[in-house]
Protein backbone atom coordinates (compact mmCIF):
# COMPACT_ATOMS: atom_id res chain seq x y z
CA UNK A 1 0.00 0.00 0.00
CA UNK A 2 1.15 3.59 -0.84
CA UNK A 3 1.91 6.16 1.00
CA UNK A 4 1.13 10.36 1.36
CA UNK A 5 4.95 10.55 1.71
CA UNK A 6 8.05 7.62 2.15
CA UNK A 7 10.00 9.59 4.30
CA UNK A 8 10.32 8.12 7.67
CA UNK A 9 10.20 9.54 10.75
CA UNK A 10 12.19 8.99 13.80
CA UNK A 11 12.88 9.83 17.50
CA UNK A 12 10.54 12.55 19.59
CA UNK A 13 7.97 14.03 18.11
CA UNK A 14 5.46 16.79 19.62
CA UNK A 15 1.75 17.34 19.27
CA UNK A 16 1.71 20.87 16.81
CA UNK A 17 -0.69 23.34 19.44
CA UNK A 18 -1.78 26.42 17.94
CA UNK A 19 -0.57 28.54 21.04
CA UNK A 20 2.86 27.13 19.39
CA UNK A 21 2.91 28.03 15.61
CA UNK A 22 5.07 31.11 15.95
CA UNK A 23 7.76 30.28 18.01
CA UNK A 24 7.87 26.97 15.88
CA UNK A 25 8.22 28.86 12.76
CA UNK A 26 10.56 31.65 14.30
CA UNK A 27 12.71 29.54 16.03
CA UNK A 28 12.58 26.41 13.62
CA UNK A 29 13.54 23.88 16.91
CA UNK A 30 15.40 20.62 16.32
CA UNK A 31 11.97 18.39 16.86
CA UNK A 32 12.33 15.18 14.18
CA UNK A 33 8.53 15.74 13.50
CA UNK A 34 4.99 17.06 14.68
CA UNK A 35 1.35 15.56 14.58
CA UNK A 36 -1.87 17.14 14.35
CA UNK A 37 -5.31 16.92 14.96
CA UNK A 38 -6.85 16.59 11.56
CA UNK A 39 -10.64 18.15 12.45
CA UNK A 40 -8.66 21.25 13.11
CA UNK A 41 -7.95 21.60 9.38
CA UNK A 42 -10.75 20.68 7.78
CA UNK A 43 -11.50 24.60 7.63
CA UNK A 44 -10.11 24.57 4.17
CA UNK A 45 -8.97 28.28 4.59
CA UNK A 46 -7.41 30.50 7.08
CA UNK A 47 -4.56 31.08 9.95
CA UNK A 48 -4.73 27.61 10.52
CA UNK A 49 -4.21 25.66 7.48
CA UNK A 50 -1.59 28.28 6.39
CA UNK A 51 0.43 27.81 9.81
CA UNK A 52 0.42 24.06 9.22
CA UNK A 53 1.70 24.22 5.52
CA UNK A 54 4.49 26.37 6.91
CA UNK A 55 5.31 23.85 9.39
CA UNK A 56 4.94 20.79 7.08
CA UNK A 57 7.65 22.79 4.78
CA UNK A 58 10.03 22.62 7.82
CA UNK A 59 8.73 19.26 9.46
CA UNK A 60 7.43 15.55 8.77
CA UNK A 61 3.80 15.70 10.26
CA UNK A 62 1.53 12.81 11.23
CA UNK A 63 -2.12 13.18 10.79
CA UNK A 64 -4.30 12.09 14.25
CA UNK A 65 -7.90 12.46 14.42
CA UNK A 66 -11.09 11.47 16.38
CA UNK A 67 -13.63 11.88 13.85
CA UNK A 68 -13.68 8.74 12.19
CA UNK A 69 -15.63 6.55 14.43
CA UNK A 70 -15.17 3.45 12.98
CA UNK A 71 -16.79 1.62 15.93
CA UNK A 72 -20.30 3.32 15.07
CA UNK A 73 -22.77 0.75 14.06
CA UNK A 74 -23.54 3.51 11.75
CA UNK A 75 -22.00 3.71 8.45
CA UNK A 76 -18.99 5.53 7.66
CA UNK A 77 -19.17 9.17 7.13
CA UNK A 78 -17.74 9.47 3.52
CA UNK A 79 -17.43 13.47 3.68
CA UNK A 80 -15.68 13.54 6.91
CA UNK A 81 -13.01 11.08 4.74
CA UNK A 82 -13.04 12.87 1.80
CA UNK A 83 -12.51 16.27 3.74
CA UNK A 84 -9.36 14.02 5.63
CA UNK A 85 -7.93 12.36 2.08
CA UNK A 86 -8.10 16.42 0.68
CA UNK A 87 -5.84 17.34 3.96
CA UNK A 88 -3.56 14.35 3.65
CA UNK A 89 -2.88 15.34 -0.05
CA UNK A 90 -2.19 18.97 1.14
CA UNK A 91 0.33 17.76 3.91
CA UNK A 92 1.46 14.75 2.75
CA UNK A 93 1.37 13.15 6.23
CA UNK A 94 3.85 10.22 6.87
CA UNK A 95 0.89 8.56 8.93
CA UNK A 96 -2.74 9.06 9.43
CA UNK A 97 -4.46 7.41 13.05
CA UNK A 98 -7.41 7.26 14.60
CA UNK A 99 -8.95 5.54 17.54
CA UNK A 100 -10.10 1.58 18.53
CA UNK A 101 -13.53 3.55 19.61
CA UNK A 102 -17.25 4.79 18.62
CA UNK A 103 -17.77 8.78 18.58
CA UNK A 104 -21.30 8.66 16.88
CA UNK A 105 -24.90 6.72 16.60
CA UNK A 106 -27.72 7.51 14.56
CA UNK A 107 -25.10 10.73 13.34
CA UNK A 108 -24.96 11.85 16.38
CA UNK A 109 -21.18 13.32 17.27
CA UNK A 110 -20.22 13.06 21.26
CA UNK A 111 -16.58 13.76 20.75
CA UNK A 112 -14.86 12.03 23.44
CA UNK A 113 -14.20 8.54 22.93
CA UNK A 114 -16.56 5.65 23.80
CA UNK A 115 -14.77 1.89 24.43
CA UNK A 116 -16.60 -0.73 22.62
CA UNK A 117 -17.72 -4.22 23.50
CA UNK A 118 -15.09 -6.55 22.51
CA UNK A 119 -17.61 -8.78 21.03
CA UNK A 120 -17.00 -11.15 17.07
CA UNK A 121 -19.40 -8.81 15.87
CA UNK A 122 -17.66 -5.54 16.86
CA UNK A 123 -14.59 -7.24 15.28
CA UNK A 124 -15.89 -8.03 11.96
CA UNK A 125 -17.74 -4.66 11.86
CA UNK A 126 -14.50 -2.61 13.06
CA UNK A 127 -12.43 -4.74 10.98
CA UNK A 128 -14.55 -4.25 7.50
CA UNK A 129 -14.95 -0.20 8.35
CA UNK A 130 -11.15 0.08 8.60
CA UNK A 131 -10.68 -2.17 5.13
CA UNK A 132 -13.01 0.30 3.89
CA UNK A 133 -11.12 3.52 5.11
CA UNK A 134 -7.66 1.97 3.76
CA UNK A 135 -9.14 1.50 0.48
CA UNK A 136 -10.58 5.07 0.00
CA UNK A 137 -7.59 7.22 1.73
CA UNK A 138 -5.52 4.91 -0.41
CA UNK A 139 -3.07 3.96 3.07
CA UNK A 140 -3.02 2.04 5.97
CA UNK A 141 -4.13 3.43 9.33
CA UNK A 142 -3.05 3.61 12.41
CA UNK A 143 -4.89 2.47 15.26
CA UNK A 144 -4.91 3.51 18.76
CA UNK A 145 -5.81 1.87 22.07
CA UNK A 146 -8.20 4.09 24.05
CA UNK A 147 -8.10 5.19 27.81
CA UNK A 148 -11.39 4.18 28.99
CA UNK A 149 -13.49 4.11 31.97
CA UNK A 150 -16.30 1.71 31.73
CA UNK A 151 -16.23 -1.63 29.77
CA UNK A 152 -19.28 -4.00 29.15
CA UNK A 153 -20.43 -7.70 30.41
CA UNK A 154 -21.21 -9.18 27.48
CA UNK A 155 -17.44 -9.52 25.37
CA UNK A 156 -15.77 -12.26 23.89
CA UNK A 157 -12.18 -11.42 24.43
CA UNK A 158 -9.64 -8.62 26.06
CA UNK A 159 -8.97 -5.42 24.24
CA UNK A 160 -5.34 -7.17 23.64
CA UNK A 161 -6.44 -10.22 21.42
CA UNK A 162 -9.36 -7.97 20.08
CA UNK A 163 -6.32 -6.05 18.48
CA UNK A 164 -4.19 -8.96 17.50
CA UNK A 165 -7.49 -10.03 15.86
CA UNK A 166 -8.07 -6.84 14.11
CA UNK A 167 -4.22 -6.73 12.88
CA UNK A 168 -4.58 -9.82 11.10
CA UNK A 169 -8.05 -8.85 9.34
CA UNK A 170 -7.70 -5.56 8.28
CA UNK A 171 -3.72 -5.55 7.88
CA UNK A 172 -3.51 -1.82 9.99
CA UNK A 173 -0.88 -0.84 11.85
CA UNK A 174 -1.19 0.50 15.36
CA UNK A 175 -0.14 3.50 17.43
CA UNK A 176 0.59 2.26 21.07
CA UNK A 177 -0.54 4.72 23.24
CA UNK A 178 1.46 3.95 26.67
CA UNK A 179 -0.76 6.25 28.65
CA UNK A 180 -3.97 4.62 27.85
CA UNK A 181 -2.86 1.46 28.19
CA UNK A 182 -1.72 2.72 31.99
CA UNK A 183 -4.62 4.16 32.62
CA UNK A 184 -6.95 1.67 31.12
CA UNK A 185 -5.39 -1.11 32.72
CA UNK A 186 -5.64 0.84 36.61
CA UNK A 187 -9.59 1.63 36.07
CA UNK A 188 -10.27 -2.35 35.21
CA UNK A 189 -7.67 -4.23 36.76
CA UNK A 190 -5.28 -5.82 34.44
CA UNK A 191 -1.74 -5.77 33.61
CA UNK A 192 -0.41 -3.43 31.04
CA UNK A 193 2.57 -5.40 30.75
CA UNK A 194 0.77 -8.28 29.51
CA UNK A 195 -0.87 -6.05 27.07
CA UNK A 196 2.36 -4.89 25.93
CA UNK A 197 3.75 -8.05 25.21
CA UNK A 198 1.15 -9.17 23.17
CA UNK A 199 1.24 -7.02 20.51
CA UNK A 200 1.40 -8.19 17.82
CA UNK A 201 4.97 -8.55 16.33
CA UNK A 202 5.83 -5.20 13.52
CA UNK A 203 3.09 -3.72 13.73
CA UNK A 204 3.35 -0.48 16.19
CA UNK A 205 4.56 2.36 14.53
CA UNK A 206 4.28 4.72 16.82
CA UNK A 207 3.79 5.48 20.46
CA UNK A 208 1.63 8.16 22.43
CA UNK A 209 2.60 9.61 25.82
CA UNK A 210 0.86 12.22 27.66
CA UNK A 211 -0.21 12.90 31.62
CA UNK A 212 -3.35 11.56 33.08
CA UNK A 213 -5.41 13.04 36.06
CA UNK A 214 -6.25 11.41 38.94
CA UNK A 215 -9.52 11.66 40.03
CA UNK A 216 -11.67 9.91 42.72
CA UNK A 217 -10.50 6.44 42.39
CA UNK A 218 -9.77 6.11 38.68
CA UNK A 219 -7.34 7.69 36.30
CA UNK A 220 -8.65 10.48 33.63
CA UNK A 221 -6.50 10.68 30.59
CA UNK A 222 -6.68 14.85 29.96
CA UNK A 223 -3.72 15.27 28.48
CA UNK A 224 -2.93 18.11 30.62
CA UNK A 225 0.27 16.89 32.53
CA UNK A 226 3.59 15.70 32.34
CA UNK A 227 4.32 12.32 31.48
CA UNK A 228 3.37 10.08 34.94
CA UNK A 229 6.81 8.24 36.55
CA UNK A 230 4.63 4.40 36.06
CA UNK A 231 4.04 5.78 32.36
CA UNK A 232 7.83 6.23 31.46
CA UNK A 233 8.83 2.94 33.18
CA UNK A 234 5.89 0.99 31.42
CA UNK A 235 7.35 3.48 28.34
CA UNK A 236 10.66 2.05 28.93
CA UNK A 237 9.92 -1.61 28.88
CA UNK A 238 7.92 -0.85 25.49
CA UNK A 239 11.15 0.81 23.94
CA UNK A 240 13.00 -2.13 24.73
CA UNK A 241 10.17 -4.70 23.57
CA UNK A 242 9.57 -2.98 20.77
CA UNK A 243 12.50 -0.98 19.84
CA UNK A 244 12.86 3.13 19.00
CA UNK A 245 9.31 3.61 17.82
CA UNK A 246 8.57 7.02 16.94
CA UNK A 247 7.07 8.59 19.72
CA UNK A 248 4.99 11.89 20.41
CA UNK A 249 4.31 14.06 23.33
CA UNK A 250 0.66 14.72 23.41
CA UNK A 251 -0.77 17.57 25.47
CA UNK A 252 -4.60 19.39 24.94
CA UNK A 253 -5.46 20.82 28.13
CA UNK A 254 -3.69 23.60 29.79
CA UNK A 255 -0.99 23.78 26.89
CA UNK A 256 1.84 24.83 28.75
CA UNK A 257 5.05 26.91 26.97
CA UNK A 258 6.74 25.17 24.02
CA UNK A 259 10.08 24.15 26.02
CA UNK A 260 7.55 21.84 28.76
CA UNK A 261 6.74 19.74 25.50
CA UNK A 262 10.54 19.81 24.58
CA UNK A 263 11.93 19.09 27.82
CA UNK A 264 8.87 16.02 27.89
CA UNK A 265 10.47 14.82 24.17
CA UNK A 266 14.10 14.80 25.33
CA UNK A 267 13.20 12.39 28.07
CA UNK A 268 11.40 10.16 25.61
CA UNK A 269 14.31 10.66 23.30
CA UNK A 270 16.95 9.62 26.07
CA UNK A 271 15.09 6.44 26.39
CA UNK A 272 14.99 5.24 23.00
CA UNK A 273 18.65 6.83 22.53
CA UNK A 274 19.61 4.47 26.37
CA UNK A 275 18.11 1.50 24.20
CA UNK A 276 19.85 2.20 20.91
CA UNK A 277 23.44 2.21 22.88
CA UNK A 278 22.65 -0.97 24.89
CA UNK A 279 21.60 -3.07 21.92
CA UNK B 1 -26.63 -10.94 22.64
CA UNK B 2 -27.09 -7.21 22.63
CA UNK B 3 -26.45 -5.84 18.90
CA UNK B 4 -23.89 -3.41 19.10
CA UNK B 5 -26.11 -0.86 17.49
CA UNK B 6 -28.51 -1.40 20.12
CA UNK B 7 -25.62 -0.87 22.87
CA UNK B 8 -24.75 2.29 20.98
CA UNK B 9 -27.87 3.54 21.68
CA UNK B 10 -28.33 2.72 25.09
CA UNK B 11 -25.29 4.56 25.72
CA UNK B 12 -25.77 7.64 23.86
CA UNK B 13 -29.44 7.89 25.49
CA UNK B 14 -27.80 7.77 29.29
CA UNK B 15 -25.50 9.96 28.39
CA UNK B 16 -27.55 12.51 27.11
CA UNK B 17 -30.31 11.72 29.76
CA UNK B 18 -30.66 14.17 32.89
CA UNK B 19 -30.11 13.31 36.44
CA UNK B 20 -28.50 10.18 37.91
CA UNK B 21 -31.93 7.97 37.99
CA UNK B 22 -33.35 8.11 34.69
CA UNK B 23 -34.54 4.69 32.74
CA UNK B 24 -31.55 5.23 30.03
CA UNK B 25 -29.47 4.79 32.27
CA UNK B 26 -30.85 1.82 34.72
CA UNK B 27 -30.96 0.03 30.79
CA UNK B 28 -27.36 0.49 30.10
CA UNK B 29 -26.38 -0.35 33.72
CA UNK B 30 -27.24 -3.90 32.86
CA UNK B 31 -25.22 -4.38 30.43
CA UNK B 32 -22.08 -2.37 32.00
CA UNK B 33 -19.27 -4.72 34.24
CA UNK B 34 -19.08 -2.82 37.82
CA UNK B 35 -15.63 -2.29 39.82
CA UNK B 36 -14.10 -2.52 43.19
CA UNK B 37 -14.58 1.24 43.32
CA UNK B 38 -17.81 2.32 40.75
CA UNK B 39 -21.47 0.68 40.29
CA UNK B 40 -21.95 0.13 36.61
CA UNK B 41 -23.91 3.71 36.36
CA UNK B 42 -21.07 5.58 37.83
CA UNK B 43 -18.78 4.04 34.98
CA UNK B 44 -21.22 5.33 32.81
CA UNK B 45 -21.47 9.03 34.30
CA UNK B 46 -17.97 9.34 34.33
CA UNK B 47 -18.38 9.54 30.27
CA UNK B 48 -21.41 11.60 31.02
CA UNK B 49 -19.51 14.42 32.51
CA UNK B 50 -17.10 14.53 30.26
CA UNK B 51 -19.44 14.08 26.86
CA UNK B 52 -21.14 17.19 28.04
CA UNK B 53 -17.48 19.11 29.75
CA UNK B 54 -16.07 18.86 26.17
CA UNK B 55 -19.27 19.97 24.16
CA UNK B 56 -19.32 22.78 26.52
CA UNK B 57 -15.99 23.79 26.60
CA UNK B 58 -16.55 23.73 22.28
CA UNK B 59 -18.88 26.44 23.08
CA UNK B 60 -16.95 28.65 25.23
CA UNK B 61 -14.18 28.54 23.34
CA UNK B 62 -16.63 29.95 20.06
CA UNK B 63 -18.37 31.76 22.82
CA UNK B 64 -15.86 33.28 24.84
CA UNK B 65 -17.03 37.15 25.15
CA UNK B 66 -20.09 35.90 26.10
CA UNK B 67 -18.23 33.31 28.50
CA UNK B 68 -17.10 36.72 29.81
CA UNK B 69 -20.00 38.39 30.39
CA UNK B 70 -22.29 35.94 32.28
CA UNK B 71 -19.38 34.52 34.26
CA UNK B 72 -18.05 30.71 33.96
CA UNK B 73 -20.24 28.99 36.30
CA UNK B 74 -23.37 30.71 34.40
CA UNK B 75 -22.11 29.88 30.73
CA UNK B 76 -21.09 26.59 31.95
CA UNK B 77 -24.80 25.61 33.22
CA UNK B 78 -25.97 27.13 30.31
CA UNK B 79 -24.10 25.40 27.72
CA UNK B 80 -24.72 21.94 29.31
CA UNK B 81 -28.73 22.65 28.92
CA UNK B 82 -28.38 23.59 25.36
CA UNK B 83 -25.65 20.40 25.08
CA UNK B 84 -28.08 18.57 26.10
CA UNK B 85 -31.01 19.64 23.66
CA UNK B 86 -28.48 19.85 20.61
CA UNK B 87 -27.18 16.66 19.52
CA UNK B 88 -23.90 17.26 17.31
CA UNK B 89 -24.33 16.53 13.56
CA UNK B 90 -20.69 16.78 12.58
CA UNK B 91 -17.85 14.65 13.22
CA UNK B 92 -15.87 18.54 13.63
CA UNK B 93 -16.28 20.25 16.94
CA UNK B 94 -15.71 23.44 15.10
CA UNK B 95 -19.02 22.48 13.38
CA UNK B 96 -21.17 22.89 17.06
CA UNK B 97 -22.98 25.74 18.30
CA UNK B 98 -24.57 26.99 15.01
CA UNK B 99 -27.57 28.02 16.79
CA UNK B 100 -26.87 28.80 19.83
CA UNK B 101 -27.69 32.19 20.10
CA UNK B 102 -31.30 31.17 18.99
CA UNK B 103 -31.12 29.28 22.15
CA UNK B 104 -29.81 31.92 24.22
CA UNK B 105 -32.63 34.30 23.10
CA UNK B 106 -35.26 31.78 24.92
CA UNK B 107 -32.59 31.07 27.59
CA UNK B 108 -35.31 32.18 30.59
CA UNK B 109 -32.71 32.38 33.20
CA UNK B 110 -30.11 35.12 30.43
CA UNK B 111 -33.57 36.93 29.68
CA UNK B 112 -32.02 39.81 31.91
CA UNK B 113 -29.07 40.45 29.37
CA UNK B 114 -30.78 40.89 26.13
CA UNK B 115 -28.23 41.45 23.85
CA UNK B 116 -26.17 38.47 24.75
CA UNK B 117 -28.02 36.02 22.30
CA UNK B 118 -27.04 38.65 18.99
CA UNK B 119 -22.89 38.35 20.68
CA UNK B 120 -23.41 34.67 20.77
CA UNK B 121 -24.71 35.29 17.08
CA UNK B 122 -22.09 37.73 16.50
CA UNK B 123 -19.24 34.97 17.81
CA UNK B 124 -20.69 32.19 15.74
CA UNK B 125 -20.21 34.42 12.72
CA UNK B 126 -16.51 35.32 13.68
CA UNK B 127 -15.65 31.83 14.23
CA UNK B 128 -16.81 30.97 10.84
CA UNK B 129 -15.49 33.35 9.05
CA UNK B 130 -12.24 32.34 10.51
CA UNK B 131 -12.29 28.83 9.25
CA UNK B 132 -13.71 29.74 6.00
CA UNK B 133 -12.06 29.32 2.50
CA UNK B 134 -9.37 31.72 1.18
CA UNK B 135 -10.56 33.78 -2.01
CA UNK B 136 -9.34 36.35 -3.99
CA UNK B 137 -10.85 40.18 -4.48
CA UNK B 138 -13.10 41.28 -7.04
CA UNK B 139 -11.73 41.32 -10.50
CA UNK B 140 -11.81 45.11 -11.28
CA UNK B 141 -10.59 45.10 -14.65
CA UNK B 142 -13.00 41.93 -15.72
CA UNK B 143 -15.63 44.36 -13.73
CA UNK B 144 -14.99 47.61 -15.94
CA UNK B 145 -15.39 45.20 -19.02
CA UNK B 146 -19.07 43.95 -18.81
CA UNK B 147 -20.81 45.53 -21.46
CA UNK B 148 -23.65 48.07 -20.98
CA UNK B 149 -26.32 46.15 -22.45
CA UNK B 150 -25.30 43.50 -19.88
CA UNK B 151 -24.81 46.07 -16.43
CA UNK B 152 -28.42 45.15 -15.42
CA UNK B 153 -27.90 41.26 -15.56
CA UNK B 154 -24.85 41.50 -12.77
CA UNK B 155 -24.97 39.18 -9.86
CA UNK B 156 -22.96 40.38 -6.81
CA UNK B 157 -21.55 37.94 -4.35
CA UNK B 158 -20.58 38.89 -1.12
CA UNK B 159 -17.24 37.24 0.17
CA UNK B 160 -17.22 33.59 0.88
CA UNK B 161 -16.40 34.51 4.43
CA UNK B 162 -19.18 37.30 5.20
CA UNK B 163 -22.22 37.45 6.63
CA UNK B 164 -24.63 39.92 8.21
CA UNK B 165 -26.07 40.50 11.63
CA UNK B 166 -28.46 42.99 12.73
CA UNK B 167 -28.87 43.83 16.41
CA UNK B 168 -30.90 46.50 18.02
CA UNK B 169 -28.32 46.35 20.59
CA UNK B 170 -24.62 47.38 20.35
CA UNK B 171 -23.08 44.05 19.88
CA UNK B 172 -19.96 45.48 18.19
CA UNK B 173 -19.00 47.52 20.87
CA UNK B 174 -19.61 45.00 23.66
CA UNK B 175 -17.16 42.59 21.51
CA UNK B 176 -14.63 44.56 21.28
CA UNK B 177 -14.51 46.34 25.24
CA UNK B 178 -14.47 42.12 25.90
CA UNK B 179 -11.72 41.54 23.93
CA UNK B 180 -8.36 40.30 26.14
CA UNK B 181 -6.16 43.02 24.44
CA UNK B 182 -8.40 46.44 24.74
CA UNK B 183 -7.13 49.24 27.18
CA UNK B 184 -9.99 51.57 26.11
CA UNK B 185 -13.10 52.82 27.70
CA UNK B 186 -15.24 49.79 29.01
CA UNK B 187 -18.15 51.91 28.83
CA UNK B 188 -21.25 50.70 26.88
CA UNK B 189 -24.07 53.02 25.87
CA UNK B 190 -26.95 50.13 25.40
CA UNK B 191 -29.62 53.13 23.79
CA UNK B 192 -27.01 53.65 21.39
CA UNK B 193 -29.35 51.89 18.84
CA UNK B 194 -29.41 49.03 15.86
CA UNK B 195 -25.97 48.28 14.20
CA UNK B 196 -25.47 46.61 11.37
CA UNK B 197 -22.60 44.44 10.69
CA UNK B 198 -20.61 42.37 8.39
CA UNK B 199 -18.12 40.03 9.99
CA UNK B 200 -15.61 38.70 7.22
CA UNK B 201 -11.86 37.85 6.60
CA UNK B 202 -9.63 38.86 3.96
CA UNK B 203 -6.56 37.10 3.95
CA UNK B 204 -5.82 36.56 7.49
CA UNK B 205 -7.41 39.81 8.95
CA UNK B 206 -10.60 39.44 10.84
CA UNK B 207 -12.74 42.32 10.29
CA UNK B 208 -16.46 43.40 12.05
CA UNK B 209 -17.13 46.19 9.96
CA UNK B 210 -20.06 48.85 10.76
CA UNK B 211 -22.42 49.52 7.67
CA UNK B 212 -24.86 52.49 6.94
CA UNK B 213 -28.32 51.50 6.37
CA UNK B 214 -27.76 52.02 2.61
CA UNK B 215 -24.90 49.95 2.66
CA UNK B 216 -26.93 47.27 4.27
CA UNK B 217 -29.85 46.93 2.04
CA UNK B 218 -27.62 47.24 -1.09
CA UNK B 219 -25.36 44.24 0.56
CA UNK B 220 -28.68 42.22 1.50
CA UNK B 221 -30.11 42.47 -1.67
CA UNK B 222 -26.70 41.00 -2.85
CA UNK B 223 -26.90 38.50 0.03
CA UNK B 224 -30.58 37.55 -1.45
CA UNK B 225 -29.52 36.65 -5.09
CA UNK B 226 -31.18 39.79 -6.50
CA UNK B 227 -29.24 41.17 -10.14
CA UNK B 228 -28.05 45.02 -10.58
CA UNK B 229 -31.15 45.59 -12.63
CA UNK B 230 -33.42 45.02 -9.72
CA UNK B 231 -30.94 46.89 -7.05
CA UNK B 232 -31.53 49.26 -9.16
CA UNK B 233 -35.20 50.15 -9.08
CA UNK B 234 -35.25 49.18 -4.81
CA UNK B 235 -36.04 52.36 -3.19
CA UNK B 236 -33.48 53.98 -1.21
CA UNK B 237 -30.89 52.43 -3.28
CA UNK B 238 -31.06 56.16 -5.96
CA UNK B 239 -27.17 56.63 -4.99
CA UNK B 240 -26.03 53.22 -6.36
CA UNK B 241 -23.04 55.66 -8.10
CA UNK B 242 -21.32 55.93 -4.62
CA UNK B 243 -22.20 53.12 -2.30
CA UNK B 244 -21.62 50.27 -4.80
CA UNK B 245 -17.63 51.44 -5.16
CA UNK B 246 -17.80 52.25 -1.22
CA UNK B 247 -18.58 48.48 -0.78
CA UNK B 248 -16.27 47.30 -3.63
CA UNK B 249 -13.50 49.56 -2.22
CA UNK B 250 -13.98 48.14 1.34
CA UNK B 251 -13.89 44.38 0.03
CA UNK B 252 -17.82 43.68 1.17
CA UNK B 253 -18.33 42.45 -2.61
CA UNK B 254 -15.68 39.67 -3.41
CA UNK B 255 -16.61 38.47 -6.97
CA UNK B 256 -19.30 38.69 -9.45
CA UNK B 257 -21.09 36.56 -12.58
CA UNK B 258 -23.46 37.50 -15.26
CA UNK B 259 -27.02 36.07 -15.13
CA UNK B 260 -27.69 34.16 -18.27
Amino acid sequence: MTRFTDKPITGAGIGLRSRHYQEILDTKPSIPWFEVLSENYFGVGGLPIYHLERVRELYPVTLHGVGMSLGSADPLNFDYLARLKKLAEQIEPTYISDHLAWISIDGRHVHDLLPLPYTEETLAHFADCVLQVQDFLGCRLLIENPSSYMGYKEVDMTEWEFIAELVKRADCDLLFDVNNVYVSGQNHGFDPYEYLHSLPEGRVREIHLAGYEEQNNYLFDTHGYRVHPPVWELYRETIKHLGPVPTLIEWDNDIPEFEVLVDEANKAQKVMSDREAAA
Amino acid sequence: MTSLQDMQRMVHDAVFETGPDGPALAAISEHIEPSDGFTAAEHLLIYRRAILGTLVRALGAIHPVCKRLVGEEFFDAMGRVYARQTPSESPDLGDYGENFGDFIAGFEPAAELIYLADVARLEWLWHRAFHAPDEDSIDVAALGAVAEADMGNIVFKLPISANLLVSDYPVHRIWQVNQDDWTGDQAVNLDEGRVRLIVWRRGHEMHIDELDAVAWSLLSRINAGQTLGEIGTAEGLDNLDEILPHCVQNGWIAGFALQA
